[in-house]
């Protein structure tokens, strides 16, 4: 991620304007490729060795140093260096420190000079080692001598999609909630946001607007302070919206003492996604869950949740598998884990005054030990009739009675 | 009166059908079925519509349970996962007469509040007596490793039980647990409800942007706050105490002087550049100041040095004042004259145990490379860190050169000399290096030496940063 010294923005009738590159632009691809270039033949080099590299290319090229920064920044953490510490070096010191400070405890020293040579007689005695070599071995660990363990490279091209990436996600960071209007139509990219939003410990609140979903997002203190606390969260949680075909994003940035800007952006803005996307992929849960359910029936078939569930009182939600029957009916489930305890609060309140809504809710029995939680299930008429527990994955044996149920 | 059992009855007629429930979620609490006329009794309740519940912040909970209390309100309450503990001491204790009266004064309180005495007045044992009273689990909060290690170290030795560590690498949650500042952010919305007690070591750092959610997010009802100097320069420690509770109990470092603390004097030095480094000096701070000319930069307004860094990205020549500017400050932070004096002033102190403090690492490491000393910045790795503060206590190591990570907190009692070779215009900084060397000690007479670099910026610095009490007396100019 790119810190805020390495952001390019303007800023104008209080709206922000990332400055984005041109991922196509030859001279910048041709500086990235320089600089990955350095970075790929960095293992076993020195921190300082390998900047002093790109430094090289930074000052010999024409374009814009913040973001050759910014596109060494991004090397960077894609760089792992050696950080163990260095046994040998520590013990050579604690002999000198040891010798150095008997001396300078007990002797009077004609000059510098003198108490040098005294040191080094005692740390080399006969060997020749001069006091520059001494002092460079000194203190050879520090993080500028780390050598370099290994770097994660990347294409030129996607290097500069990454940093336009890694500029929004840099605003991000100043702001306490995130807006997003979504389609509801490439179902696989949807279940992963919703994934990204529940991994990154962020709530939402979900409604329609004419063909769109609007989803607000933030954390849970952002009811009482606008807090810059889940900054980060919201940063990662964009990844998830640049897989998204179609979306617009508004949020509210403000630096420190500065006033708030409006970042207002959509999928026009060209981010190519920066992370993977597996939506061929089966998750192994769910893989599970089909292989559970035809060992017990054929009669229901299981896929992940794929499309926005309306509820009561405008609200929505977005369901982990949909069940159909083979006569046609249609069901999902929503699942709650140890750490939705507050998503569950929330739905069961939703779902008090529901008449027609086929959703089933499966809860952990991790959060069934919080004796709130267990007896807000013992008192829910609708998770006595569509709900179940579970220990790591749904059993048919709570869910097979439920699903019979609705046909 | 007969208003207030009407409201009483009507309380009491809701609960019967569904009563009020309070559980912690990521750093908050949640109320379920608040009645109406309850909303606007609760402090800082707001509906939440995400969840569809009432929420309040996490550290609202003992004003939320003392008004259901007050009301007689029955509730159900998940929130709290603490109980109470039996903490005993291993060792006889008796504390001196003000910290008797910090105690009283923090009980008399209500259990809460901030305690401000001077470096090595003995902070961390009040904390200990008090954690002894209360017998809840506590979370002790400090903002550097160093200090985190060494709490875990006083703890374990007075209390003679297992103390966890979280932070640092660390995680582990005892019921009486030491963590950083850093890590409380992170964690407590998971672990806020598990302890009753909360204590902020340099608590003057908790009104940060971040880092006072570490108490928003905890339900601890009993909050301590330690500090020599509660006084922000943003004004921000009425955040303190409205998070941690009001300043109770205040003793100055000169009330201390002599009877707890060490006596001791403070020795300005003020040193010449040789002339080739007066005259690279003095072509560099020209390029800096007239650049600030140019670009009318007043760096005494509170938005002088973003503005200086702003313009100073934007051209060639902005790019030569910021550099230029940086050379300046390092000659006079490092001059060769400065060395000199280090060396001398080395000499004269031998046998005692000297502590160098230099405002930036580069400057550190210089010294301890050029008079092979041991030189402790947040780069030296844990166990090497732990290694020289130990080989400093015990006097394998007499002379220990660091930055800033031993401005705050870390105990080196053994420590009589201080050697300020350079540092920032901060009082609290310097007031801060001055208490590592005041820890009382039979006989010792404590000295902390400032070099100056003579006719440059550090001569203003070095006269805000006396405005300090602590400076006002004892002081010679050499």
């Amino acid at each position: 991620m790119l810190t805020k010294d390495l952001l390019r923005y303007k800023i104008q009738k209080a709206q922000i304007y990332p400055q984005f590159i041109d991922p196509t632009n030859s001279e910048l691809l041709r500086v990235a490729e320089q600089l990955i270039a350095v970075f790929e033949t960095s293992p076993n080099e020195s921190r300082a060795t390998l900047l002093e590299s790109s430094k090289h290319i930074i000052d010999s090229t024409q374009e814009a140093p913040i973001i050759k920064r910014g596109l060494e920044k991004l090397l960077l953490d894609r760089t792992e260096f050696d950080t163990a510490p260095n046994e040998e070096l520590i013990a050579f010191r604690h002999k000198l420190f040891t010798a150095t400070s008997r001396l300078l405890s007990q002797e009077q020293f004609e000059d510098y000079a003198a108490y040098q040579r005294e040191v080094l007689q005692i740390m080399v005695g006969k060997s020749p080692m001069e006091q520059t070599e001494l002092s460079a071995k000194l203190y050879a660990d520090l993080p500028s001598s780390q050598p370099v363990l290994a770097f994660n490279t990347l294409s030129a091209e996607r290097l500069l999609h990454r940093y336009n990436a890694a500029q929004v996600q840099g605003l991000l960071l100043h702001c306490n909630t995130v807006m997003l209007k979504l389609a509801d139509s490439m179902t696989a990219e949807l279940r992963q946001l919703f994934k990204y939003l529940r991994f990154n410990q962020l709530l939402s609140t979900i409604r329609k607007e004419g063909e769109l979903y609007e989803i607000t997002v933030d954390g849970p203190l952002n009811l009482f302070y606008k807090t810059k606390r889940y900054g980060m969260n919201l940063a990662n949680f964009f990844i998830a919206v640049l897989h998204q075909p179609k979306w617009e994003l508004t949020a509210e940035i403000q630096f420190r003492n500065k006033r708030r800007s409006r970042l207002s952006l959509d999928e026009s803005c060209g981010i190519k996604p920066i992370s993977q996307q597996f939506l061929a992929y089966i998750p192994e849960d769910i893989q599970l869950f089909q292989k559970m359910l035809q060992n017990k029936t054929d009669d229901w078939q299981v896929r992940p949740g794929s499309q926005f569930l309306p509820l009561a009182g405008d609200f929505y939600c977005f369901p982990d598998y949909q069940l159909v029957h083979k006569s046609g009916v249609e069901t999902a489930i929503e699942l709650f884990h140890p750490w939705h305890q507050g998503h569950l609060i929330a739905r069961l309140n939703t779902l008090t005054e529901q008449k027609d809504v086929s959703l089933i809710l499966g809860v952990s029995k991790e959060l069934e030990k919080n004796s709130l939680i267990a007896e807000a299930l013992e008192a829910s008429a609708y998770f006595s009739q569509f709900g179940f527990t579970f220990r790591d994955v749904p059993t048919m044996r709570t869910l097979l009675p439920i699903l019979n149920s609705l046909v | 009166m007969k208003a207030l059992r009407k409201f009483q009855f009507e309380i009491s007629r809701i609960i019967m059908s569904s009563p009020l429930k309070i559980n912690f979620d990521k750093g908050t609490l949640i109320l379920q079925n608040v009645p109406e006329v309850l909303e606007s009794q609760l402090p800082d309740i707001r509906w939440d519509e995400r969840t569809l519940t009432f929420r309040a912040p996490a550290y609202r909970y003992r004003k939320i349970v003392s008004q259901l209390r007050a009301h007689d309100v029955p509730y159900q309450d998940t929130a709290r996962q603490f109980t109470i503990e039996s903490f005993t001491h291993q060792k006889a204790i008796s504390p001196y007469p003000y910290q008797t009266e910090a105690i009283d004064a923090w009980h008399a309180n209500g259990q809460r509040g901030v305690v401000s005495l001077p470096t090595g007045a003995g902070k961390t044992f009040i904390a200990i007596l008090l954690i002894a009273e209360t017998q809840r689990p506590t979370l002790v909060h400090v903002p550097t490793i160093d200090l985190m290690h060494q709490w875990h170290t006083v703890l374990t030795d007075h209390f003679g039980q297992e103390i966890g560590l979280y932070g640092g690498g660390q995680h582990e949650l005892r019921d009486i647990t030491v963590t950083t500042y850093q890590s409380a952010v992170m964690h407590a919305p998971h672990y806020g409800n598990r302890f009753g007690f909360a204590i902020f070591d340099e608590c003057h750092h908790l009104p940060g942007e971040q880092y006072q959610y570490a108490a928003i997010s905890s339900i601890a009802p009993f909050r301590l706050g330690l500090t020599a100097t509660p006084e922000r320069v943003d004004g921000k420690e009425s955040r303190l105490y409205a998070l941690v509770g009001e300043c109770c109990y205040e003793a100055k470092v000169q009330e201390l002087s002599g009877k707890t603390l060490s006596e001791y004097r403070v020795v300005t030095i003020a040193v010449e550049m040789e002339d080739t480094e007066r005259i690279r000096y003095e072509e560099a701070r020209s390029t800096y100041l007239n650049f600030l000319k140019q670009s009318r930069i007043n760096m005494g307004t509170p938005r002088g040095w973003h503005t200086f860094l702003w313009k100073a990205s934007q051209s060639d020549e902005g790019r030569a004042a910021f550099k230029a500017y940086l050379t300046q400050k390092q000659i006079s932070f490092a001059s060769t004259t400065k060395q000199e004096w280090v060396w001398k002033l080395i000499q004269r102190h031998r046998g005692d145990r000297i502590l160098i403090f230099t405002q930036d690492n580069d400057t550190a490491y210089q010294l301890g490379t050029r008079f092979f000393l041991p030189v402790l910045t947040h780069q030296t790795k844990l166990k090497e860190r732990n290694a020289f503060l130990n080989g400093f206590r015990d006097g394998t190591y007499s002379i220990l050169v660091t930055s800033k990570v031993l401005n705050e907190g870390v105990d080196v009692p053994e420590a009589n000399v201080a050697i300020i070779v350079s540092g920032s215009g901060s009082v609290r900084e310097h007031v801060q290096r001055l208490g590592r060397i005041l820890r009382k000690r039979e006989g010792k007479q404590a000295v902390l030496y400032e070099l100056i670099s003579k006719q440059t910026g550090e001569h203003f610095v070095n006269k805000r940063r006396r405005q300090h009490d602590a400076y006002q007396t004892l002081q010679k100019f050499v």
